[in-house]
């Protein structure tokens, strides 16, 4: 079943991440593909994430296919205007890649080519729209094409954004904007991810929880202070500390794997997104926790 | 305004060190307020040059010195010192520069300074950037703040994810623009315009270089 189909089965949806990574050598990402195959709905490609320079997502979402995984394109607006944008999507189209995650990107300052012209011709709203127009056979410019392209087209959403109003209007018009499913930045306190989702219900999307696992304390702390939208409550902070050096990892994956299940259980969301940021590894593993093989 | 500082003077004297008597012209709009060529500043380029052994025969603020015809018909009283100068330096912003490179085709014309952008002097010499000339203006739309230039990405439809406690995650001194813009309108009882409201992708063709516009012709249109 296509990741489209499941979304729309009403199953609990679980999708990951690959990293394409610097460099050819690409034998450990193949191998975290074999370990992810047929356990995930979809896997999402990042696209030169956190603005540093690596193997573009649309050549790792044909190997992801040759695999057996069904890819999410990201596309950024960082680094492409709206005619490099628009023609790999059609590339991407071509290559039998069927979901895209439209967003905006990172800076280029927060990469490694910090004196790269960011190029933000379009933006994470105005790409949906483009999606849109081009599954109905016409360009931005409104020429019409010759054949259509058929994406599931995505969007991300930070539900801890402080001030969050601003947010959630932009959410609105990235519904308004063709966005079919949402994959939210980490969340890490539920109640309050419960309360992002009564104001999301309201509108006909799917909505993936996401997840980024805390390795330690320390992580937490970091995530706190350096990446704005991510809020790590103390009461997980002192969980993982007493769990001591050794375990907080083991901890880390413990305390993922309860928030899916209460999720799943309590149906809040649609499903869940597990970035591993580099423990690829480890996904299977939480995913087993939570009831999920 | 467009807002220029100065060049590095050692940077300066790579640059011109061929040359050894020089003219100076300053202008009395932008670059006199952003203290970089106005009458203190053409003193004391004068005294720094000579210093370094060399000559100026002579120096005079513009009273605007983009504006070509305006400042050729000023320069006609220092035609002699401009005469015996083997370089002019110019104390404003590019476009004056330029514009002393059209008076004299012949001559060596320098600039002192860098451009930076057009801006707003929020402070004494303190400048912020505003307004990007992007060739067609949408701050109608967005309670009168452009994110087209507050916003590093220069984002139309709303915050990005990195809109940190409210501030910018590009810029961490700076208020997020669409924080920003979103307290305007929500002030102005304008925030169902804002939800309802998507600003199409920009018309970049508005900003083809290099731009030229004749208002005197689209008058008699």
């Amino acid at each position: 079943m296509s990741f489209r189909d499941i979304l729309n089965s009403g199953k609990f949806v679980v999708t990951a991440e690959v990293g394409p990574q610097k460099g050819t050598d690409i034998k450990e990402m193949h191998h975290h593909m074999e370990l992810l195959k047929g356990k995930l709905d979809a896997v999402n490609v990042t696209d030169n994430q956190s603005a540093v320079m690596r193997i573009c997502s649309l050549a790792v979402c044909k190997i992801a296919m040759e695999h057996g995984l069904e890819p999410i394109l990201q596309m950024t607006c960082r680094d492409r205007n709206r005619i490099a944008l628009q023609s790999d999507l059609l590339g991407a189209s071509v290559l039998g890649i069927k979901n895209v995650l439209c967003m905006t990107g990172d800076h280029v300052t927060a990469g490694d080519h910090k004196s790269a012209k960011p190029v933000y011709d379009i933006e994470s709203v105005q790409l949906l729209k483009a999606v849109d127009g081009l599954n109905n056979g016409r360009d931005m410019s409104g020429n019409e094409m010759k054949g259509p392209t058929d994406f599931l087209q995505g969007a991300v959403v930070t539900p801890e954004a402080n001030p969050i109003e601003p947010q959630l209007i932009k959410f609105g018009k990235k519904v308004k904007a063709g966005a079919k499913f949402f994959q939210t930045q980490a969340i890490y306190d539920i109640d309050k991810f419960k309360e992002f989702m009564r104001h999301a219900r309201k509108f006909p999307v799917k909505v993936l929880a996401g997840f980024v696992v805390l390795k330690s304390a320390g992580m937490a702390n970091f995530l706190n202070n350096n990446v704005p939208g991510i809020r790590v409550p103390q009461s997980l902070i002192d969980e993982l500390k007493a769990a001591g050096k050794e375990k907080a990892l083991e901890t880390g994956m413990d305390i993922t794997a309860r928030h899916i299940r209460q999720l799943k259980e309590e149906k809040i969301c649609d499903g869940v997104h597990i970035m591993a940021i580099g423990m690829e590894d480890k996904v299977p593993v939480i995913m087993g926790k939570a009831g999920l093989l | 305004m467009i807002i220029s500082k100065k060049k590095d003077f050692r940077h300066l004297m790579d640059n011109i060190g061929r040359y050894n008597n020089f003219f100076l012209i300053g202008c009395s709009e932008c670059a006199s307020l952003c203290g970089t060529g106005g009458e203190p500043e053409i003193k004391e380029l004068t005294e720094a040059l000579k210093a370094q052994g060399k000559s100026v025969s002579g120096g005079f603020v513009a009273k605007t010195g983009c504006q070509v015809l305006g400042t050729k018909v000023e320069l006609k009283k220092f035609k002699n010192e401009v005469d015996s100068a083997d370089c002019i330096l110019i104390m404003s912003c590019g476009a004056g520069t330029q514009a002393a490179v059209e008076l004299y085709e012949d001559k060596a014309v320098y600039p002192t300074n860098d451009s930076l952008f057009l801006g707003n002097m929020t402070r004494f010499q303190m400048f912020d950037e505003r307004c990007s000339l992007c060739g067609e203006c949408i701050i109608d739309m967005t309670g009168g703040i452009c994110p087209v230039t507050t916003c590093p990405k220069g984002l139309l439809n709303g915050p990005c994810g990195g809109c940190n406690d409210g501030n910018c995650e590009v810029s961490p001194d700076i208020k997020c623009a669409w924080v920003k813009i979103y307290e305007r309108m929500k002030r102005l009882d304008r925030l169902q315009e804002l939800c309802e409201t998507t600003i199409e992708a920009k018309d970049w063709s508005k900003a083809q270089k290099p731009r030229n516009h004749y208002a005197k012709e689209e008058k008699k249109k």
